[in-house]
């Protein structure tokens, strides 16, 4: 991980763990916020809050927590679309390779992972810096 | 009985109101700061003559209904850190309901219910960040039992009540609680030229006898806002002189 998202995955690390009761449960890139960590509705919202405060950049729910998946992954799959290409258009923050790895998991739960909020930190940033 | 109050900064949406004016006056002897909001320069005007120059006891700050932008400007700016929220917003459409015109429907749906939304969702998330908060909707009585021609702004009332019904559901657990008042009569604003025009016909259906003044209503809205009040939270209260109550 280069060190920008370090600092982001650090920063991202202190606002959870002042949201939620961790039990010495680590976090880490990989972490799920959902599965791993059992992080609420509320506790989203509030985290959106605290990033939209930390780094001061706009936070829109529904896209930087997935919400939408399952919807659009049926919407592609009801209009004969390619999967990834489609949730590539409604997540320009996530690499292909993790949007592979979202469609092949999420049959498993839910799929946010720490390093997705990272992701979209980090794009949201440089999109207000440009 | 002396009211105790943790915050200190209130945003009143539809700051230009008799009722929200009268607010804001017992809310500066309470040491509470108010920033009211205006959508002209004639409403500016207005909270200007009423309460006096902007001297540092109160504010005056732009939203339009409507106007994301002066949304986004207002919560990043003047209403950034806000513990009180008082909401006196409401336009007026007195149809019939199969008389409505379909554009005016939609616009004033989307004045008052669609565009309240994205104030509450601001205010919430600027509540949030603090982990408090109280909101207070000013509703109607209408909202219980609206007479013929109320129908869309019963509706309006109705949609937003539950709004904040669901903030407090939501958000309590996080110190941000809500409550809406249904005055009934007001002898004031919109009140007094509704009552004015059917004499005292309307007050015959309140036990009461008379309609209420708007200094019981700020007052008991400050009632609402108190720290003795948080309990009282995503529900409403009825404030009509016991007019619902009768056949």
């Amino acid at each position: 991980m280069n060190p920008k998202n370090n600092n982001t995955l650090e920063r991202v690390r202190v606002m959870l763990g002042e949201m939620l009761d961790l039990d010495g449960k680590e976090i880490t890139a990989e972490t799920y916020l959902i599965r791993d960590l059992g992080a609420e509705s509320i506790d989203l919202l509030e985290l959106a809050v605290a990033i939209n405060q930390g780094f001061s950049i706009k936070v829109q729910d529904d896209q930087v927590f997935l919400w939408r998946l399952r919807f659009y992954m049926l919407d592609a799959a009801k209009n004969n679309a390619d999967v990834q290409s489609y949730l590539a258009g409604k997540y320009p923050f996530l690499d292909p390779g993790r949007i592979a790895e979202i469609v092949a998991d999420h049959d498993s739960g839910p799929v946010l992972k720490v390093k997705d909020i990272i992701s979209y930190i980090n794009y949201q940033g440089s999109a207000a810096a440009n | 009985m002396q009211l105790e109050f943790a915050g200190r900064r209130a945003l009143i949406f539809g700051g230009t109101c008799d009722l929200a004016i009268c607010l804001a006056e017992l809310m500066m002897g309470s040491a509470i700061f108010p920033v009211l909001t205006y959508r002209d320069d004639e409403g500016r005007k207005l909270i200007r003559e009423s309460l006096g120059p902007e001297d540092g006891r109160y504010q005056t700050a732009f939203l339009k209904k409507g106007e994301r932008a002066s949304l986004e400007r207002l919560f990043a700016g003047d209403a950034a850190n806000i513990d009180y929220f008082v909401d006196f917003a409401q336009g007026d459409y007195e149809r019939f309901v199969a008389a409505a015109d379909e554009d005016e429907v939609d616009s004033y749906f989307s004045e008052n219910t669609a565009f309240r939304a994205e104030v509450l969702k601001m205010a919430a998330r600027s509540m949030l960040k603090r982990k408090k908060g109280r909101l207070v909707f000013v509703s109607s009585s209408a909202a219980a039992r609206a007479n013929k021609g109320q129908g869309f702004y019963a509706a309006a009332k109705l949609a937003s009540e539950q709004l904040y019904k669901s903030i407090g559901i939501e958000l309590g657990p996080r110190g941000i609680t809500t409550v809406s008042l249904r005055p009934g009569y007001v002898d004031c604003g919109r009140g007094s030229r509704f009552l004015h025009d059917r004499g005292d016909e309307p007050l015959k259906k309140v036990p009461f006898g008379r309609a209420l003044d708007k200094l019981e209503v700020a007052k008991t809205v400050m009632f609402l806002l108190s720290d003795a009040a948080r309990g009282i939270n995503a529900t409403e209260i009825l404030m009509d002189g016991g007019m619902t109550q009768v056949k």
